[in-house]
């Protein structure tokens, strides 16, 4: 036997001892394996990307990917991830502490609306702002009788802008959480001992909700790395339009080569990241949850707060809200007529496969998070990092290339919604595998030990006590994973069952077509339906505040 | 045309329906109601056999008094019966629904399933699923995505028949044929200038004494993006730059997309633009008064067309029925709904454009293979580094 493989060995070993105590069996194994499976089962339709790009010959691979052009996408991407996750965490984190840990006025009501802008697609938020502030836009009309100009949406300052306004929620909804689960006497304690609240913040709390803001802080990075619609739109070039544009020319294997680079710099983040996470704790927090009364009083920075919150409120809804009723009362594109009426089956769709791809998504995340929950080896964390690759290539990518696996091998299952579900999983698993993994690890393992005791079976121990106490977790991955479904469109326009018409893809097509009246519509049912489930989504946090 | 020998029940029918439908599109309503073709009044035996051609035809200002019409009608041709999956490529996807509909409801046997997308990404997908693809025909809004389907051998052989009518450029391979056309084209105020003062060669626009500072574009639309492509291709890469360079020095202005262009040459807030021709038409049905006319360049990028078009998917099993479906496209009836709805100009001659345009073989498009159109990188790279884009 070689080295590798007993190495090998003993990590499953060790996973497994990690991962089920208090005994070991048959189940137990199954869990990992399992695990194991789905990780493989979502990972291997990228290898379609490397089938794609051996058609490029490797003088000409070299060439594309060393080219000036490339290096400059390449720079691009990094600095907009960068910038993005930046401004996601000094939006997310402040509005974070201020509804949970201040005296805010109507704490509830900002918590909906801050997380709103999720629920909101970057194409339309983005279009929106353009439709605002670009050139001719709303605004600037409005403003260049005054002989005000505006300065141009265009460009890296835009697509930052833009982009870190729509995602931030993910930083806000996991520092929620984690501050949320964080015991807050530990903070007075701190003050007490002398710190003022800065310091004590610093020294006490940052530690602790790190890794939830880690957490949401990738989501946010993978998505500005993977995102079209926004760059396109801000006139920003990243690889995601590069490969768009590929695509659009024919050139796949080009935008294959492109999306393997853009894998290389997923693995490089998640690298980075597991280098930079391990400093801190080992999830989202454990202690007591709730905070009652809030601990920290703004004084005279109330107003200020007020301010900062109605600003991001502002230009995160009610400006996409604003212009959409501005395109309902506007006028076509001038033609006839056309039969593209809205019918509400649409919005029933949307919500019927979002509803199955949550289910599905958590379901797929639900042996993953354990294992990685349960255990710090490396194999079990490259478990939940092999998830992210998945949600890190563009849409189209991973649409083309269950085209060409679906028609070719699964013919039965192509263009049905087991297969789009499936992509869905593809996507999202990441979003539902972190809120899942930190409720798991918050799980006292002496409690299954007692229940074991008490003549449970592992899989009634399971029922019984692990799966109520993890069930909010559970329920903000699925929501997160619902939220992002409805409004997700590459995938969705590609592997739709034929006939098969959801909010997005009517939204896509009226627009295609010209008529932005016609979106509004379905943009603010799309808003409106995702604002419910948003609500319900918080109501699971436990936040009774 | 009362003289239709056919005497087909659901022909019959459908007039009853079709009547219905006309007066639905005069009053603007949107669309069609959905399948329910089989109207109730069918069967009388006294309808003439005859398909309403009004039914077909769009309303509004641009579309009164139009000249008859001749070419192959539906009537000449056979039934359209089975089913169909047609991968609807792009833009007007809302509007092609609309036609399919009708033909449903003229033929209750036959069933269309559209799958629409973004053209170029429908082409990806039928390459990507190869022999096993479930599309019977593939009907796209830009003739690169047809090139490029057809070059990865998945477009079948259309009959003679099927494009006979139609005018050889605009079915180079024979395996797929050009269904409606979209020219570029100069619109320009009325009050402000006069067709003569528009030059007749694209290259000529940044020297024009009288445009400086009275011009606008939309750089960032796609068909805007195309016509660069064409100069580059036929003037090459320092004379684009060139061009570009001497349109952003005469003050050009930039607009979000070719409608408002075209809208704001209407408004006078600038006197031409370069659009696609049937942006103006839309101003124009809009508002039948407004100070809008169109200009064409000659035999250069500036009078580049663009077409629409279909092909039969190779290895598909419904061979017959998709081809006789693309001749459909190809009749007055469905000639005349492109050229009266969307405004697009028919390929057939025996159908006009409306508005007043010159028919398609009085335009001098360039000479170039609209499969090129689609290496759009270089044309993005540069319009960069002008500062275009």
């Amino acid at each position: 036997m070689s080295r590798e493989d007993t190495g090998a060995r003993r990590a499953v070993d060790r996973l497994r001892e990690a991962a089920f105590s208090p005994t070991r069996d048959g189940s137990n194994r199954l869990v990992a394996g399992v695990a194991v499976l789905i990780a493989v089962t979502v990972i291997s339709p990228l290898l379609w990307l490397f089938l794609r790009a051996a058609a490029v010959g490797p003088r000409e691979a070299l060439s594309i990917l060393v080219a000036p052009s490339t290096l400059d996408v390449f720079v691009n991407s990094v600095g907009l991830v960068a910038s993005v996750t930046g401004l996601s965490v000094a939006l997310g984190v402040p509005l974070a502490v201020l509804t949970v840990l201040s005296d805010l006025p109507f704490r509830r009501v900002w918590t909906v609306a801050l997380s709103l802008p999720l629920v909101v697609p970057s194409y339309l938020g983005a279009f929106a702002f353009v439709s605002a502030f670009g050139p001719r836009g709303e605004l600037a009309e409005l403003l260049s009788p005054l002989g005000v100009t505006i300065p141009t949406v265009y460009g890296f300052q835009g697509a930052t802008l833009v982009l870190g306004l729509f995602v931030y929620p993910y930083v806000f909804l996991t520092t929620r959480a984690s501050l949320l689960s964080f015991d807050t006497e530990q903070l007075e304690a701190a003050q007490t001992l002398n710190h003022g609240f800065r310091s004590a913040f610093r020294r006490v709390v940052l530690p602790q909700i790190a890794p939830g803001m880690t957490a949401g802080a990738l989501l946010v990075a993978f998505y500005a790395l993977s995102d079209f619609g926004t760059p396109a739109i801000m006139h920003f070039d990243t690889f995601t339009r590069v490969i768009y544009v590929q695509y659009n020319n024919f050139g796949r294997g080009t935008a294959s080569l492109l999306s393997i680079q853009l894998l290389a710099v997923t693995a490089l983040v998640l690298f980075l990241e597991s280098r930079l996470g391990d400093a801190g704790g080992d999830g989202y927090g454990g202690g007591v949850v709730g905070t009652d009364s809030p601990v920290a009083s703004l004084g005279w920075a109330k107003l200020p707060a007020l301010a900062f919150c109605a600003l991001v409120v502002g230009l995160t809804l009610v400006i996409p809200v604003a212009i959409f009723g501005m395109w309902l009362l506007r006028s076509g594109p001038g033609y006839a007529s056309a039969g593209i009426g809205f019918q509400w089956d649409f919005a029933i769709n949307s919500v019927y496969v979002s509803v199955l791809a949550a289910v599905g998504t958590v379901l797929a995340a639900l042996p993953i998070a354990y294992v990685s929950a349960r255990s710090d080896s490396r194999v079990a964390q490259l478990l939940e990092r092999s998830t992210y690759v998945g949600y890190a290539v563009p849409g189209i990518v991973l649409a083309l290339a269950l085209v060409f696996l679906g028609a070719n091998y699964f013919p039965w299952l192509y263009q049905t919604l087991p297969l789009l579900v499936f992509a869905y999983i593809v996507r999202f698993l990441p979003q539902a595998v972190g809120s899942t993994r930190s409720s798991v690890i918050q799980v006292d393992a002496k409690l299954l030990g007692a229940a074991r005791t008490l003549g449970e079976t592992p899989r009634g121990a399971f029922r019984r006590v692990t799966l109520p106490l993890i069930a909010p977790g559970l329920v903000a991955g699925a929501a997160l994973v619902f939220l992002t479904t409805m409004k997700e469109l590459p995938a969705t326009l590609i592997l739709h069952p034929t006939g098969f018409t959801t909010l997005v893809t009517y939204i896509w097509r009226v627009q295609e077509a010209g008529y932005y009246g016609r979106a509004a519509l379905p943009a603010l049912v799309l808003v409106a339906v995702s604002a419910l489930s948003m609500i319900l989504l918080l109501r699971q946090e436990g936040d009774d505040a | 045309m009362e003289d239709d020998t056919s005497s087909s029940l659901r022909r019959r029918r459908f007039l009853a329906t079709g009547a219905a439908a006309a007066v639905g599109a005069l009053a603007g309503c949107n669309g069609l109601p959905g399948g329910n073709g089989g109207g109730g009044s069918g069967g009388s035996g006294d309808g003439g056999g005859t398909v309403s051609l009004s039914s077909f035809r769009g309303s509004g200002p641009l579309v009164e008094n139009r000249a008859s019409l001749s070419g192959t009608r539906i009537a000449d041709l056979p039934d359209l019966s089975g089913e169909l999956t047609i991968y609807l490529g792009g833009g007007e996807g809302g509007l092609y629904r609309d036609l399919l509909a009708m033909f449903s409801q003229i033929y209750p046997d036959f069933t269309a399933r559209p799958r629409e997308g973004g053209t170029a990404q429908l082409a990806n997908t039928i390459i990507e699923e190869g022999e096993n693809t479930p599309a019977d025909v593939f009907w796209a809004v830009d003739a690169g995505s047809l090139g490029a389907v057809d070059e990865a051998g998945m477009t079948a052989d259309l009959s003679g028949d099927v494009v006979e009518s139609v005018p050889e450029e605009f079915h180079p391979t024979g395996r797929w044929v050009g269904t409606a056309g979209r020219a570029r084209s100069v619109p320009y105020n009325t009050n402000a200038l006069s067709a003569a003062d528009i030059p007749d060669t694209v290259m000529d626009f940044p020297e024009t004494e009288g445009l400086v500072n009275s011009m606008g574009w939309g750089p960032t639309y796609g068909a805007f993006q195309a016509f660069v492509t064409a100069m580059r291709l036929i003037e090459g890469e320092s004379a684009t730059r060139e061009w570009l360079q001497g349109m952003l020095d005469g003050g050009v202005t930039e607009y979000p997309d070719e409608f408002l262009t075209s809208n704001a040459v209407a408004d006078g807030e600038i006197n031409a633009g370069f659009a696609n021709h049937y942006y103006a038409l839309r101003v124009r049905s809009a508002r039948s008064n407004a100070p809008l006319d169109l200009a064409f360049t000659s035999g250069d990028a500036g009078a580049l067309i663009n077409i629409a078009g279909a092909a039969v998917v190779q290895g598909t099993d419904q061979s017959e029925l998709a081809q006789n479906f693309v001749r459909h496209l190809l009749t007055v009836e469905a000639q005349e709904f492109f050229a009266t709805r969307t405004f697009a100009y028919p390929m057939i001659p025996g159908v006009p454009p409306v508005g007043g345009l010159p028919t398609i073989d009085e335009l001098n498009p360039p000479s170039i293979d609209l499969q090129e159109l689609a290496n759009v990188e270089p044309t993005l790279q540069l319009m960069r580094d002008v500062g275009v884009l």
